[in-house]
């Protein structure tokens, strides 16, 4: 025996300190990804590692049935754990968009990996029980346990993650798995039955995360895709905003920063309703702003009616104008608003630029993203509709866009009453849009000589409004909420509502 | 981002975000050692100058200036006086000031993203009785006018906006600079049993009807159990309560440092007091504690003073001795461009200067000058290519670390109405508590710039780790003498009502830290009160 035994022990050793490591990546992958995925990452570590001690525990106790072959299924075990644990991030990745079933999956794929390793080292203690004293064997393969534990937790967020990245690192460390299987086959030939099996079983699992491997990176793309639940057909990251545009069947959707901004299919009756009340109450419609809307959309309908002289639209950022003025499908959309000759686009903040423009408008449109920040929330403030005030000519009506009066009444109110505190005449209303929901506007008018039920100019061809405003502006009980505050710069009240109602969904 | 169904995917993307952020970015930083360069500027106030003050060899007077009245010191004690002074029709004065700028505390620098403060940052909502103060806001429209009900209103813009402040705790932000979040019950009790005192103290009134605590300090009560406050330190004060609890003792030192440059264990108690209880809330309807605030901070209500002293001033003018001669009151100034002397000669001046300073100006001042007590301070204004901390609560305009040995950031872009910044202006606050001022300040004198940097960095890693790979540069500003600071017996001592003395009805003497305390209302009101015992 002598030194031929020494060699086998030590490469059983060897293996336990792979298993340890191996093991224990596949635990802080699963706990990375859970956190990544789910977030809270707290609980997720938390919970993934209770379950992934309990399966050991659970593995170890099922080691006393295996009495034969001991020697095979744990080479076996190890080709297994390393197919398991090293498949399981893409299989995450993969399930993620059905939540339910994701957390199943996650649990059920650490339960699988904790056990298995679990089984491996008493598995591994049986093996060479006879063969070494008690004492140095229980000594050596938990000191080697120990040392991989420690080698994985600092190799896996210093190195493993950045160069790696999570599905990588999973693989990769599951092909490690696996090479120890294949190198034991060759090593231990003599001592295993049925190698050409196994070594086969260890090779094709080898080139499955090898092939993997190479894939990773579009994996992840999938994944994003599926995220979305249709076809990225387009994503550009502006300095503001990550614009992502996908295709399915008939319908283009447009997320910015991963919020649905307009569904193809149905933004003719957001924008419809947007626009045109305030374009036929107006007195006079020579001059409209637009302040946010870089889709131009707004703009495509406001250009509809033909006294209008001319459109300014302010939206911060570039990106988007540029892209609604040459993308071919996005042209498509707008109608080439943005490139009319009526129309002036300026990339600049909104509040910065009603702050220093002496201009008057007789309509102002005011379409910016929900008031999800306090950055945002700035731009709903008292101050920010005073400062608008500056802007308008006598009689001329405002409409904002103000979030979903259904699933955030006190958000809408709160935009509402704000408003109230600087226009004579103020009223409120909704429309259904399916890819939002039911969705509400404010609307003022700055002074008295017209009203909400004048109609002062119409246009041919709208698929949605009828100009018949008092169809618009009545609100059931369930959208309606009472007791808000105004929302100043001081309090920002508005992103504590939005954030509290918007977080309960 | 009219954002319906999809709503719930962006807060999950943001917790992803949030998740990955997390778990690896503190990890990566941990390996990556960047060679950092980063520009650090020295500054401070013109110590330089103001030593000669000592050593006294200047040029005999070369020429010679008559005014009516002379104002020395351009602080804000000064330029109020100059404000009163035009408000009674006066307009034959002369202001004289040792450094290049006016506002002294409430002084301001530039760079290209933001103006920032050197010194006061804030004005709390002054307190309903303070006609005065009310006033002068309204003259600046900082108040639009009042409603039906007789409370002010205030310019939207110039009040500090939401959120205000949040607090690192328990390696979190939370909101408000009070420790909220996973205390134990015990210590919840004891902060609410220490708030409750203060509100009590701040309606206390004595039998004369006096507050107990009231801005200015002046018209607070004199009695015997106030002065019994002023008697003991704040730490004393908190034992004897039986208050010990680790997060309200942390928070109320940190309090004391924020508004005395002296912590709880050298502050008076009385002072300590006074920064809960004197502000008395009651100027808003809803007992709003919000505080007014600029970019540059107090500098803006430099800027508003300034204008009636507008031609009128003398900068880097070194006044090196002040005395009355022939029934006149003669100030000798250095002017420090033309290296010359000139002899001012006045009926009357207003030393709107700190005591520190009137020691070496008058014979036989330094004895009544040793009880004043002033701490130094020190600013860093930090340009940070990006702010990122653990996201638990955003970034507020004042952001403290509980238990840092600095007084936390201002971010000074706050007031801005933009939605984004490229790069982003913090203002670091740290003050020099310790029982010996004059040792603090001579050691800080000698240290080298990098010095500063590091203890500002480490001070900033508590809250965010990657602090020094995104910082670009600091301004270091060095304050010998921050403020006064209130020791035991200061407040209610001789030695503070014997500086006030004026001196044969022609020197007559108004700072804030003849107050005591240093805050823009008592400067403010020392400047009016000065000119309204004058005239």
């Amino acid at each position: 025996m002598g030194n031929k035994f020494l060699k086998f022990e030590y490469l059983l050793l060897f293996a336990v300190f792979t298993i340890a490591t191996c093991g224990l990546v596949y635990e802080l992958v699963a706990g990375t990804l859970a956190s990544y995925l789910l977030g809270d990452s707290v609980k997720q570590f938390s919970f993934i590692i209770g379950v992934y001690l309990f399966s050991m525990g659970i593995g170890s106790y099922f080691s006393k049935f295996i009495t034969k072959n001991l020697l095979n299924t744990f080479v076996e075990i190890e080709i297994l754990v390393g197919l398991i644990g090293g498949l399981s991030s893409v299989i995450l990745f993969l399930l993620f968009e059905t939540a339910f079933a994701f957390q199943f999956i996650l649990y059920l794929l650490v339960f699988i990996t904790g056990c298995l390793v679990g089984l491996e080292i008493p598995l591994l203690m049986n093996i060479l029980k006879d063969k070494v004293e008690f004492k140095d064997l229980v000594s050596n393969v938990f000191t080697f346990d120990y040392i991989g534990a420690l080698l994985a937790s600092i190799l896996f967020p210093l190195i493993l993650v950045p160069k790696l990245g999570i599905i990588g690192t999973s693989l990769f460390f599951g092909m490690i798995n696996i090479s120890i299987a294949i190198v034991l086959c060759y090593l231990l030939k003599s001592e295993l039955k049925k190698v050409k099996l196994l070594r086969a079983k260890a090779i094709f699992s080898f080139l499955v995360l090898l092939v993997t491997f190479f894939f990773s990176e579009n994996i992840l793309s999938y994944s994003e895709g599926k995220l979305y639940g249709e076809n990225i057909i387009y994503t550009n990251s502006t300095q503001y905003q990550r614009i992502v545009l996908t295709h399915n069947k008939s319908d283009y959707r447009l997320y910015l920063n991963n919020n649905l901004q307009f569904s193809s299919a149905d933004e003719y009756r957001y924008h419809e309703a947007l626009v045109h009340p305030a374009m036929s109450m107006a007195k006079k419609v020579d001059n409209v702003l637009v302040l946010g809307g870089g889709d131009g959309l707004a703009v495509r309908e406001i250009l509809k009616y033909k006294d209008v002289k001319k459109v300014t639209l302010v939206d911060l950022d570039e990106g988007m104008t540029k892209l609604f003025k040459t993308n071919q499908v996005l042209v498509d959309f707008n109608k080439n608003a943005l490139n009319n000759s009526k129309v002036t686009v300026y990339n600049k903040d909104a509040y910065i630029w009603a702050k220093e423009t002496k201009e008057k408008f007789d309509v102002v449109i005011i379409d910016f993203p929900d008031p999800s920040n306090y950055s945002l929330g700035k731009l709903y403030s008292l101050n920010f509709y005073s400062t608008m005030q500056q802007l308008l000519s006598p009689d001329a009506v405002v409409v904002i866009q103000t979030t979903s009066p259904y699933f955030a009444p006190k958000s809408f109110w709160c935009i509402n009453k704000t408003v109230m505190q600087v226009f004579p005449q103020i009223d409120a209303y909704h429309a259904y849009v399916p890819s939002f929901g039911e969705w509400g506007f404010t609307i003022a008018i700055s002074g008295f000589g017209t009203n909400f039920n004048k109609v002062n100019r119409t246009v041919d061809g709208l698929r949605f409004y009828n100009y018949q405003f008092e169809k618009f502006n009545y609100f059931s009980n369930d959208m309606i909420s009472k007791d808000i505050k105004i929302n100043r710069l001081d309090n920002q009240v508005l992103v504590r509502y939005f954030d509290e109602e918007w977080g309960k969904l | 981002m009219k954002n319906g169904e999809n709503y719930s995917s962006s807060r999950r993307n943001f917790f992803k975000f949030l998740g990955a952020t997390l778990l690896i970015v503190p990890l990566l930083d941990a390996c990556k050692e960047k060679v950092i360069s980063l520009l650090i500027r020295l500054s401070g106030t013109n110590h330089i100058l103001g030593h000669k003050l000592r050593v006294k060899n200047f040029p005999k007077p070369s020429k010679q200036i008559s005014i009516p009245y002379l104002i020395i010191g351009g602080g804000i004690t000064g330029l109020s006086a100059a404000r009163q002074l035009s408000k009674k029709g006066i307009s034959e004065f002369l202001l004289v000031e040792l450094e290049n700028n006016l506002g002294g505390n409430s002084s301001n620098g530039e760079n290209q993203y933001s103006k920032f403060p050197l010194g006061a940052h804030y004005l709390p909502l002054p307190n309903q009785e303070d006609k005065e103060l009310l006033q002068f806001l309204e003259e600046e429209k900082i108040i639009l006018g009042y409603d039906e009900k007789g409370f002010p209103k205030f310019d939207e813009t110039q009040l500090t906006f939401s959120p205000d402040e949040r607090l690192f705790y328990k390696n979190n932000w939370q909101e408000g600079i009070v420790p909220k979040v996973g205390n134990s019950a015990e210590e919840d009790a004891e902060l609410l049993r220490f708030f409750s005192m203060m509100d009590d103290f701040r309606t206390k009134k004595d039998d004369f009807g006096l507050y107990w605590f009231n801005i200015p300090m002046a018209l607070s009560s004199q009695n015997d159990a106030v002065k019994s406050l002023d008697k003991l330190t704040m730490k004393e004060w908190l034992k004897q309560q039986n208050f010990k609890s680790n997060p309200l003792l942390v928070y109320v030192d940190y309090c004391c440092r924020d508004d005395f440059g002296l912590g709880i264990e050298f502050v008076s108690a009385y002072a300590g007091i006074h920064y809960f209880a004197a502000r008395k809330q009651n100027s808003t309807q809803d007992k709003n504690d919000n505080v007014l605030t600029w970019p540059e901070g107090n500098a803006r209500l430099t800027h508003h003073l300034k204008k009636y002293s507008k031609g009128k001033t003398l900068q880097n003018h070194l006044v090196y001795e002040v005395k009355t001669e022939n029934g006149k009151a003669v100030a000798l100034v250095f002017d420090d461009k033309t290296k010359t002397s000139i002899e001012i000669i006045a009926d009357k001046i207003i030393m709107a200067t700190p005591q520190f300073v009137n020691q070496y100006l008058f014979k036989d001042r330094k004895e009544l000058t040793k009880d004043f007590h002033y701490a130094p301070w020190l600013l860093a204004t930090l340009v940070v290519s990006d702010l990122t901390d653990n996201f638990s609560f955003p970034l507020c305009w004042d952001n403290v670390a509980h238990g840092s040995k600095g007084l936390g950031y201002i971010f000074d872009q706050h007031q801005s109405l933009q939605q984004i910044q490229d790069k982003k202006v913090i203002t670091y606050y740290f003050s020099f508590s310790s029982s010996d001022c004059g040792k603090s300040r001579r050691d800080s004198y000698k240290k080298p710039k990098e010095y500063w940097k590091s203890l500002v960095l480490e001070d900033l890693k508590i809250s965010h780790p990657n602090i020094e790979e995104v910082t670009e540069s600091i301004d270091i500003h060095l304050l010998g003498h921050g403020m006064i600071s209130p020791k035991p017996e200061f407040l209610f001592g001789e030695s503070k009502q014997k500086a006030a003395q004026s001196i044969d009805d022609k020197i007559f003497f108004a700072h804030s830290d003849l107050s005591g305390i240093s805050i823009f209302e008592e400067a403010f009101h020392q400047g009016i009160n000065v000119v309204n015992k004058i005239i």
